[in-house]
């Protein structure tokens, strides 16, 4: 506790001063990832003189690495702002992969069905999630560690075990080849359609966030859920919802997932769950919920996705890479604290 | 007061950022547009003059056989002057192996070695770095399709014949009791190494109990606990890798019957933990020897970045067999 | 009749600043021994910045403090313990899933011969506090099972625990019915017995007047004005802290009810999971009419907040027994949700845990409960509808702020009690349910606080209003319905009784005679 509540000043219709720390904090990720942009390109080897960062392969090719990751993070943005956590994402991600590689290639399946199931399958497993936290009232971690079990399990059921492969073409199991569409590197030769996809669901979130009643809600939910039961906020059904749409975005980073690479293995996306959480706690959402935001999410998915890149560029060995992005993880966390008017 | 929402986020401030830093992405992006595609289709090669760097990703490095064949690797090109290797490694995510690969595209490397973590997902980016004229030597496991330049491993359903033969010639020559200890379902190796052995095992043999080990030396030791208190007499105990049969040497041993079996693993690895020593130091009886291919990989490089010439699209990596009589002697000359 | 008596602290010249706003600016301030020492001053006066730094919480301070004739400055909140001066924190700073006894001793445990932890003689020394303070209660019972005002009470029997010299008490009285906050004063008498100095803090005047013996009053960070307590006015006492006359406490007549509005026959709760300490309603009947105050008085566990959450849809899930009408139509609200819709709305207890996302804006927190209905298009809310109401909201109530954008939670006690109003006002209820309205509030706040309940009433809203303070349910309500043990046992017109008759009625007759 910051100063004493009792002596907070209070001006006569005047507004308060624009504090200079807290513009920065409130934009901490942003300038994280401006920091990390810039070393990046100090640290960058060069080929003739040419930064090799900033070629448009190399900057498309961080945008997409960083796209599913992105993806997941934004649903889990949402379940963290009203106080929960989902750790079955990665999961999730996996059987959608799964899922979709075998609808289309299995069961010859056309594009729109087999995406709109795997979406569904997707939803309907966040909102099952979110029924047995809000319901039961157990806590998010303990019903989506089993729900990653869950959903890992079912992975391997539907895939027999086995990665699935899919191939294109008009025959019998062959994927229609509009599906490849998600494996093209690009769109017209210029942006990375994964990350067409995360842009553009960045921008719903946003502004989701931004003007809907249900944000308004998700906010006081996790900011006092008991406030905001009593304020007759639909507490359950804003937490539930929540799940469910943390679920769908696993599913559709599950698609992409498999159009990436063309293939749909049960073993997919293990670990991602953390690497969103990482995102989501760089982009300075609180993790005890009702603070933060997915512009701050998104810069801290691209921040991560910087750092790998240079890191992977520089050629760091791969253990001392995952120390520098555990002690960049930590600085996050440890600036938040600072922060001046929490 | 325009700002209600300040205590949560500020978003007009926030987008103008936004918006910033992706102009400055893109301006960046588009003046070097067309840098770093090579227009070469053949090989750079400038003879012992010239300096190459080599990609190497790795699918999972905290495998011993991985670790070590980017020890072969890493030993070998110390004796090219010309080359310098940079290793990446995909620690088993197909996504991250894709990225690895393509920043090493970034890099402008000029030769590229790949242990795929899967054939399918990676089949593109080397694909694209083959397009780009880049030699791609894959090692142990394959891509699809033929956009590559050579493909350097040992045959595992060769390495189940021998075993197979060595045990019907050798070991069991009048028939006895066998059990088989199998790598991870569904795994290409675990699958060839088991067919190879069944088609020269021939008919004498009787397989009284197979267990599977996920590759693993304590899965191996579960299994073969359990199949021993089943069967009474076991003569052979054949396993798809070293550490599944050592682990089956553990579960002998607490039975009191290790003098009675013969254990037979595959892998041969020249490490203090692998097979090799497992042979001379009695734990094993034999072993075949799975070859990285990390030498291999960088004599073919030499081949063609400085002798400027080709190399085979397929080289099989023989494998040989370690008993107690030459196991000490491989181990030195590996570790040389 | 202390003056005389051996000075056990002295702070001469404290000055505090936060940035550019001083807390504290040259107080002198002393506690003798045997005495209870009033201090008083609106919320944001320096009270709890000049007592912090008596107790060690603050430590970068100017000026002197001296404890028993020898400088001391403090390193922190243990330094001064050791140097026996206690604070009883009006933040109840216990561990929820710890006993009441383990609490008491928390890193002082008693010990046994072998080195671990000696429980049984924990308990006894916890029994023997809890029946000094003259409460009842198990002390292996989890403090987070214990309602706010036995909570209140174990943070005092902490502080007796110390054996201190010096004893801070700031609000103790907050959360604590007529008959324990009468038991606390036996304790406080007591200690003064027993030559302990006593520094008490609270907005009650007739409180003070009956357990202090002297009184200093701050305002602005500055001592303005010392009385003596046993024949300072409440009048005197308000000028004085808020600086200029004070209009009157209590509301003016908001004129006649009109028809009956909610009906509550015979209602009782049969929860589903049985918690204790709650006192769910027991065979209660009630009547509010439109544009009534009814106020609900009861010791601590008579059931008041039990009643209000049950009528708000946010009590122990569990059977229904007897009816309530709302209109004359049979209501059930299944949730608060379902309440609002039907015009029903609560102002819950403690505004900080139950009331307000303290690190959220004033706006958001007063159209929370109205923004689905603020929607233009589809799901997007009308920024401008939000901003409008709510600014209209904080107008109406006099809500003290720099801007709509500022974190609720940097407002003073009074304003955060304002928004939670505005926030259920907007909604546009026919009946209005209080818990404690003005706890914690300071003295200007809460007469806006009775003056905007006589405008509430006016406009024809039935009021339900449950209060610990005798004063305020004669003072603002109509009626008083009294509750003991989840029923109602007598109802009282307000125009014929004073708060002897009142407190008579909440003890039961037989305690009455005791009771002053």
């Amino acid at each position: 506790m910051s100063p004493d509540p009792d002596v907070t000043e209070v001006t006569e219709n005047g507004r308060r001063r624009i504090d200079w720390r807290e513009t920065l904090f409130s934009f901490q990720s942003f300038f994280g990832l401006i920091a990390v942009f810039v070393a990046a390109i100090v640290f960058s080897p060069r080929r003739n003189g040419e930064i090799l960062f900033l070629t448009s392969d190399n900057l498309f090719n961080v945008v997409r690495a960083v796209s599913e990751i992105g993806i997941i993070a934004i649903g889990m943005t949402f379940v963290i702002l009203v106080g929960g956590i989902d750790l079955s994402v990665g999961a999730v991600l996996g059987l959608s992969a799964v899922g979709s590689a075998v609808l289309l290639v299995h069961d010859d399946l056309g594009v729109f069905p087999a995406v709109l199931i795997v979406l569904a399958v997707g939803l309907v497993f966040g909102l099952l999630q979110g029924m047995a936290s809000a319901l039961f009232g157990i806590q998010a971690f303990i019903v989506t560690l089993a729900g990653l079990q869950i959903a890992r399990g079912l992975a391997r059921i539907w895939s027999d075990g086995q990665g699935v492969a899919i191939a294109y073409g008009d025959g019998p199991n062959e994927a229609p080849v509009t599906f490849s569409l998600l494996g093209e590197r690009t769109f017209g030769g210029v942006v990375p359609i994964p990350a067409l996809i995360f842009a553009g669901l960045a921008v719903l979130a946003i502004l989701f966030l931004r003007t809907s009643a249900f944000a308004r809600h998700l906010y006081a939910v996790g900011g006092n859920e008991k406030a905001a039961r009593l304020s007759g906020v639909p507490v359950n059904r804003v937490k539930i919802i929540v799940f469910g749409i943390s679920g769908l975005l696993a599913a559709l980073a599950g698609i992409v997932h498999a159009g990436q690479l063309n293939q749909g293995s049960p073993n997919d996306g293990a670990g991602y769950e953390l690497d969103a959480i990482a995102a989501v706690v760089i982009g300075g959402t609180a993790l005890t919920g009702g603070r933060g935001s997915v512009v701050g999410t998104v810069t801290g998915a691209l921040l991560l996705g910087v750092l790998n890149n240079i890191l992977a560029l520089n050629n760091i060995d791969a253990n001392v890479q995952l120390l520098i992005k555990g002690l960049v993880i930590v600085a996050a966390a440890a600036l938040q604290r600072l922060r001046p008017s929490s | 007061m325009n700002r209600p929402w300040k205590g949560i986020f500020d978003v007009k401030r926030t987008i103008a950022f936004t918006a910033c830093l992706m102009l400055a992405v893109t301006a960046c992006g588009t003046t070097s547009q067309n840098s770093g595609k090579g227009p070469a289709t053949q090989a750079k090669c400038e003879g012992t003059g010239g300096k190459y760097v080599i990609g190497m990703s790795q699918a999972n490095v905290a495998e011993p056989y991985r670790q070590r064949m980017d020890d072969d690797i890493r030993t070998a090109a110390a004796k090219v002057p010309q080359f310098e290797v940079k290793f990446a490694d995909a620690a088993q995510d197909n996504a991250k192996q894709v990225s690895d690969v393509e920043n090493f595209l970034t890099q402008q490397i000029n030769l590229l070695i790949i242990s795929p973590n899967e054939a399918t997902p990676l089949t593109a980016v080397v694909k694209k770095a083959y397009d780009k004229g880049i030699p791609v030597l894959v090692l142990d496991r394959k891509v699809d399709g033929d956009a590559y330049t050579s493909f350097i491993g040992a045959d595992n359903r060769d390495i189940g014949r021998q075993a197979g033969k060595y045990v019907a010639e050798k070991l069991l020559p009048n028939g006895g009791k066998l059990v088989e200890l199998k790598g991870l379902p569904g795994s290409t190796p675990a699958q060839e190494r088991s067919e190879g052995f069944h088609e020269t095992l021939g008919t004498k043999v009787q397989v009284v109990a197979t267990g599977v080990g996920d590759w693993l030396r304590e899965k191996g030791q579960q299994q073969l606990d359990a199949i021993l208190k089943a069967n009474a007499e076991v003569d052979v105990v054949y396993s798809h890798n070293d550490p599944m049969a050592e682990g089956a040497y553990l579960a002998a041993k607490a039975a009191g019957r290790e003098s009675k079996i013969k254990f037979i693993g595959i892998d041969a690895l020249p490490i203090p933990s692998g097979g090799v020593k497992a042979v001379e130091q009695g734990r094993i009886s034999a072993t075949f020897t799975y070859p990285t291919g990390g030498k291999e990989a960088i004599a073919a490089a030499k081949t063609l970045l400085v002798d400027c010439k080709q190399v085979e699209k397929k080289q099989t990596l023989p494998t040989q067999l370690i008993t107690k009589e030459n196991a000490e002697r491989v181990y030195r000359e590996a570790n040389g | 009749m202390a003056n005389d008596a051996p000075r056990l602290v002295r702070m001469t010249g404290i000055g505090k600043r936060y940035g550019g706003v001083l807390a504290c600016q040259d107080v002198d301030f002393d506690i003798r021994a045997g005495e209870v020492h009033a201090l008083l001053g609106e919320n944001g006066a320096g009270k709890s910045t000049l007592m912090k730094i008596l107790s060690g919480d603050i430590t970068d301070y100017s000026g002197e403090i001296a404890v028993e004739g020898a400088p001391a400055r403090f390193g922190g909140p243990v330094d001064a313990q050791r140097a026996g001066i206690a604070m009883i924190h009006q933040e109840l700073d216990l561990v929820p899933g710890l006993s009441i006894a383990e609490n008491l001793y928390l890193g002082r445990e008693p010990r046994t011969r072998i080195g671990t932890v000696d429980g049984r003689q924990m308990r006894v020394w916890t029994q023997a506090l809890l029946r000094r303070i003259g409460i009842d209660l198990d002390p292996r019972r989890p403090v987070g099972e214990l309602r706010v005002g036995e909570q209140q009470l174990v943070t005092i029997a902490r502080a007796l625990s110390l054996d201190a010299k010096v004893l801070i008490m700031d609000e103790p009285t907050s959360a604590l019915s007529t008959a324990e906050v009468e038991q606390l004063f036996a304790v406080i008498d007591e200690l003064r017995r027993e030559d302990a100095g006593i520094v008490y803090i609270s907005h009650r005047m007739d409180e003070i007047g009956r357990v202090a013996d002297r009184a200093t009053v701050l305002r602005n960070g500055r001592i303005v004005e010392e009385f003596d307590a046993r024949s300072m006015t409440a009048e005197q006492a308000a000028e004085a802290m808020v600086g200029r006359p004070v209009r009157t406490l209590f509301r003016a007549s908001h004129g006649e009810a009109g028809e009956e509005l909610l009906r509550v026959e015979d209602l009782t709760v049969h929860p589903r999971r049985v918690r204790s300490g709650r006192n769910e309603p027991a065979g209660i009947s009630l009547t509010v009419r439109r544009g009534e105050i009814v106020g609900l008085a009861g010791l601590l566990g008579a059931g008041r907040t039990e009643l209000l959450e049950t009528l708000y849809g946010a009590g122990s899930a569990g059977r229904w027994d007897g009816r309530v009408l709302l209109d004359g139509v049979d209501v059930r609200p299944r949730g608060p949700r379902a309440a609002l819709a039907k015009g029903i709305a609560f102002v819950p207890e403690d505004r900080r845990i139950s009331g307000l996302v303290l690190e959220h804006s004033v706006l958001a927190n007063t159209v929370v409960s109205i923004v689905d209905k603020l929607r233009t298009a589809g799901l997007v809310v009308s920024r401008r509808a939000e901003q409008a109401n709510a600014a209209e909201s904080a107008k109406r109530l006099r809500v003290k702020l720099s801007s709509l954008a500022d974190p609720v939670g940097t407002l003073s006690g009074g304003n955060q009690q304002k928004v939670v109003f505005g926030r259920m006002l907007l909604t546009k209820p026919k009946l209005l349910l209080l818990d404690e309205p003005t706890r914690g509030v300071d003295i200007n706040a809460k007469a806006e606080i009775y003056q905007l309940l006589g405008e509430i009433a006016g406009q024809g809203i039935g009021v339900l209003l449950a209060s610990s303070e005798l004063a305020e349910l004669i003072g603002v309500c109509d009626r008083v319905v009294v509750l003991r043990g989840g029923r109602n046992v007598r109802e009282l017109r307000t125009s014929e009784i004073g708060e002897a008759d009142l407190l008579a009625a909440t003890m039961g007759e037989t305690a009455a005679g005791g009771a002053r």
